[in-house]
């Protein structure tokens, strides 16, 4: 086993756009920051998202993904973060000052020792047999992002004629994609009585193209055996079962499915890190620090976003932190653990970060989702039973992220609990 | 003629009286039309087990057929006017077993097998146990072999450099008076020759499987049970048999065979007709179809769906053992409850339902429900959303039950090895050695069989980094940095063993080909951020346009058409690919 030789005290894994934002913070910080990528190049899923939206809130401008991942890039570039690409993270070890990274590239399996560790691995689609479809198991059946990888990244096509199941944010870009380079796509279906991906996308992918969004409609059975020749689909009642006699079957040679994203926490979750059921990522703190002291996560390893904009924000936070934390061990360390914690409450599916730890230095931004969609909707922020903010919106989607910064004084000392929740 | 007065008798009775019987070379043959599925698998059933050879269902159903062979629609003369002593029909575990057990002889010996890979069917669509020879009843063929088979497959896997384990199994008992079956099932034990054999209170229970569930009031553990990948051992077994001088021709489906004076002359395929001394039929769900060719069918196979759910590697640490529920009596729906697997894997399942379609491989949501709600629940942590995947296969099951492992007395230079549902794969070894002595017999009876002094039953092992050591790990990588390169990331395989397994000596390229040898694809996210990779990959090791990489099968082609011309985004060469024009790229071939 060799060692790498320069020196690291914090090590980021993945540079999309979380990890990327995490590295430029640790070394603005003043931290010896190294970035692991395991593909050839930087920039993560946001080189194979050649639309544009990226960027309005970061950076006020509408950029592409590879535009987008280009300005980060050059900020690594000029801090001279070194990202170790073509290489793969096979095992982490939590040491008493810090982390063992085992990890491999083509020279051969060497180890880093780092005191902090910011994870920014992102996320993975939910496959066909885990929204559990039935029927045969043909080529032609393609999660979104693979289906974006081979357009975008690699210029093949892999559909004729597809319908594309779910409205997540992603079907949506691939079915305006998919017919731009010549395919046909016969329908999107969404089980839901409303789109899950972002209305802009609905109104910019769908209906200028005159694409057919099918809601309360999903794909019951899938047929064929080399290659998909057709799906049924049906529609369905409120508690999402398929109506019987409202089965019809669609001749298509590809089914495109975008239903619903996963953090990817595997590598981590074996450290023994708390978990967040609702959020399927673990349970940070103000500083998006884990329950396991120096591991911090960011960007979609942390919970799914919406808007990429979010997830740099969220790598910032991490990334300073890290390098804080390297540097100087927890500067929170004499709080002796007490913290508040940040709940869902009626109508509320989320909240993150889920813990508040005390001492409560600087103003924190929440990131919350609403169940369901909710009009004029008006949230009420309780500590204890003291409602210390309160926030009207127009409208609350689950699809759309919400975000609330929250001054530290605004806290009654000794409050346990915040809870975010819909007034009724 | 009292047997079949028995037959029709007890057919009147079950008021499928219309059907006809009669007899046809000491078999009993079933003929006429009935409605439903179900009556035709009844009246198969009640004509078994009436002291004929065999039971040939020729009812009609009106509800529909069985569907058709999947035979491959090209044609070609690899094997024209060839001549092989042994010619083996059938590349799952048991065909290519036996091909393999036949090279020790100085012998040609050719391989059949009418899909891209071997392994298609049931050797790659079952759970992988190996089992104590407990459940069959004494005396029968299932017995025997299940208890020989179950003694050799450790030597046979050391031959082959195939990863075993034996976690031993708990066949749980479901009512507190079960223990009191003790004395009987250890009779059983002894009869079918299954050693240490030991009850296990609810209390040991308990410890030993901590998180089985509390309703059940203890266990009988078996020792004997195993576990092996069914498709990586079918694969070794090819590879043997090929490294040792066995044609194996994919791709290659009998049509027919010559016949003359009560022997086979020539087998015919879609890659021409070639002479043999011996066949042996190993076809499995179309093990009868086969039979028929070679004018000796006295069977009948029908499928029973097995579904499986394949749980993520995070649901090994909550299982210790194979769990099942010890049946009370010999059942055709028994079988199914959570095994682990050599990967690391979970298994829920396997269900059992009569199908009609043989080849029909879809699964069905009263199947997953039945799975998650009975099955999975032997065990109280595992959920639905453990499950990363689930498939299905089909048993070859005959209305006796049992295997058919006989040479033929009508066709003096035919073997047929059918019926081999569970506990099939564990009775492989036994088989094929049975098989294998039975077709030298033949041979020997008018020519020399000499032992083949270059037969070596060892198979080099690939490397696989998932089981080296760290050091060992980076030696390897070191020496062909190709190994350095992970391809797929939830399964943690690198390029240098992909590229390794599309050298096997059997040549196949295909994704699923890929991913039944070295795992590529099986895990969590199932292939979705590796299938783009390895599509280049394999393009490139074959020398062939992107547009040809295929899933399996001729026709699941994956690329449909470039969008880009020529220009390569991938950093990878494509050797042997002209340069496209871009007329060409329109008018690609759609599917």
């Amino acid at each position: 086993m060799q060692r790498t030789d320069f020196k690291v005290d914090t090590v980021v894994i993945g540079s999309g756009p979380a990890g990327m934002a995490a590295a430029v913070a640790a070394a603005e910080e003043g931290a010896g920051v190294c970035v692991i990528e395991r593909e050839e190049r930087p920039g993560g899923i946001l080189k194979q998202c050649i639309h544009d939206g990226f960027g309005l809130l970061q950076f006020q401008e509408k950029l592409t993904g590879p535009e987008y991942s280009y300005r980060y890039l050059q900020m690594v570039e000029n801090l001279q973060i070194p990202v170790l690409t073509k290489t793969f993270l096979l095992e982490i070890q939590h040491k008493e000052n810090g982390f063992r990274l085992i990890l491999q590239n083509e020279s051969g399996v060497f180890s880093l020792n780092p005191r902090a560790v910011i994870y920014a691995a992102g996320c993975r689609e939910k496959t066909s047999r885990q929204v559990f479809l039935q029927g045969t198991r043909p080529a032609g059946v393609i999660t979104a992002g693979t289906l974006q990888y081979m357009i975008n990244i690699q210029g093949y096509l892999p559909a004729g004629k597809c319908v594309i199941l779910g409205s997540g944010d992603i079907g949506l870009i691939m079915a305006r994609r998919l017919t731009l380079e010549g395919a046909e796509v016969e329908g999107v279906y969404e089980i839901k009585s409303e789109p899950s991906g972002l209305t802009r996308n609905v109104a910019q992918c769908l209906e200028d193209y005159r694409i057919p969004l099918h809601l309360s409609h999903t794909v019951t059975e899938i047929h064929g055996t080399e290659r998909l020749t057709g799906v049924t689909v049906a529609r369905v009642d409120e508690n999402f079962k398929p109506l019987s006699g409202t089965e019809k079957f669609v001749p298509v040679d590809t089914l495109v499915l975008s239903v619903g994203l996963i953090p990817e926490n595997d590598i981590i979750e074996s450290l023994g890190v708390e978990l967040d059921s609702r959020t399927s990522g673990p349970v940070v703190d103000q500083y998006n620090m884990t329950s396991l002291e120096g591991l911090f996560v960011c960007g979609n390893a942390l919970h799914v976003n919406d808007l990429v904009d979010y997830v740099s924000e969220s790598g910032e936070t991490a990334g300073r932190a890290a390098a804080e934390y390297a540097a100087r061990g927890l500067n929170h360390g004499d709080s002796n653990g007490k913290r508040v914690n940040l709940t869902p409450g009626n109508g509320i599916m989320y909240v993150v970060p889920q813990q508040w730890k005390i001492p409560m230095e600087e103003e924190t931004v929440f990131y919350f989702r609403s169940r369901e969609t909710v009009f004029r909707a008006e949230l009420e922020v309780a500590a204890g039973n003291q409602v210390i903010c309160r926030e009207k919106y127009p409208v609350l989607r689950p699809p759309e992220m919400e975000r609330l910064v929250i001054e530290p004084y605004l806290i009654p000392p000794g409050t346990k609990e915040i809870q975010f929740r819909l007034r009724c | 003629m009292k047997r079949l007065a028995g037959v029709n008798k007890a057919l009147h009775r079950n008021r499928l009286g219309e059907i006809g019987v009669e007899e046809r070379k000491n078999a009993v043959r079933l003929t006429g039309k009935v409605d439903s599925r179900e009556q035709y698998l009844k009246a198969g059933y009640i004509a078994a087990g009436r002291g004929y050879r065999g039971v040939i269902n020729d009812i009609e159903v009106n509800a529909g057929g069985e569907g058709e062979m999947n035979l491959p629609s090209f044609q070609d003369n690899a094997l024209e006017g060839k001549h092989f002593n042994v010619a083996v029909v059938g590349g799952g575990v048991i065909g290519a077993a036996i091909a393999r057990e036949l090279t020790r002889w100085n012998l040609d010996i050719v391989l059949l097998e009418k899909e891209e890979d071997l392994a298609r069917h049931a050797s790659s669509r079952n759970n992988g146990v190996i089992h104590p020879a407990f459940a069959p009843s004494p005396g029968t063929n299932k017995a025997y072999y299940n208890c020989f088979g179950n003694r050799l497959f450790n030597r046979e896997a050391a031959e082959l450099g195939i990863k075993i384990e034996w976690p031993g199994s708990m066949g749980l008992f479901t009512r507190r008076w079960m223990r009191l079956l003790m004395p009987f099932i250890r009779h059983r034990a002894r009869q079918n020759g299954v050693r240490g054999v030991e009850y296990i209170s609810p209390e040991k229970l308990k410890n030993l499987e901590p998180h089985v569930n509390r309703r059940f009031w203890g266990a009988v553990f078996f020792p004997e049970t195993g576990n092996v990948s069914p498709y990586k051992l079918t694969i070794a077994y090819g590879e043997n048999a090929a490294a040792n001088g066995a044609r194996v021709f994919l791709q290659t489906g009998v049509e027919g065979f010559t016949r003359e004076q009560g022997r086979i002359t020539g087998v015919q395929t879609n890659r021409g007709t070639f002479g043999a001394d011996v066949v042996i039929n190993a076809a499995g769900l179309w093990a009868d179809r086969v039979a028929e060719m070679a004018g000796d069918r006295y069977y009948t196979i029908h499928a029973r769906r097995g579904t499986i759910a394949v749980l993520d590697k995070k649901a090994g640490p909550l299982v210790n053992y194979n769990l099942g529920v010890l049946p009370l009596a010999d059942t055709n729906t028994k079988g199914g409850g959570v095994t682990l697997s050599v990967d690391g894997n979970v298994l829920a399942g396997p269900t059992a339902e009569e199908v009609p379609r043989r080849e029909d491989y879809s699964t069905s949501r009263l199947d997953i429900d039945f799975l998650f709600q009975q099955q999975m629940t032997l065990n109280e942590l595992l959920r639905p959303d453990h499950a990363i995947t689930y498939f299905a296969g089909n048993r070859a099951c005959t209305f006796e039950e049992d295997f058919i492992v006989e040479p033929s007395p009508h066709v003096e230079n035919l073997i047929h090895v059918a019926g081999m549902q569970s506990p099939g794969l564990t009775a492989v070894p036994a088989v094929s050695r049975e098989v294998s002595r039975k077709a030298v017999d033949i041979l020997s009876s008018y020519r020399n069989v000499d032992p083949d002094p270059g037969f070596s039953p060892y198979r080099k092992p690939p490397i696989e980094l998932s089981r080296l050591s760290l050091e060992e790990r980076s030696r390897v990588i070191k020496e062909n940095p190709s190994y350095g390169r992970i391809v797929c990331r939830c399964e943690v395989v690198s390029e240098g063993e992909i590229i390794h397994s599309l050298q096997s000596p059997l040549g196949v390229f295909t994704l699923d080909g890929i991913k039944r040898r070295v795992r590529a694809g099986m895990g969590r996210c199932q292939g979705g951020f590796c299938t783009p990779r390895l599509v280049d990959i394999l393009a490139r090791e074959a020398g062939a346009d992107v547009r040809q990489v295929r899933k399996s099968g001729p026709g699941s082609e994956l690329v449909l058409k470039k969008t880009k011309g020529e220009v390569d985004y991938t950093g990878f060469k494509l050797k042997g690919v002209p340069g496209k024009k871009e007329e060409e790229n329109s008018a690609a071939d759609r599917f």
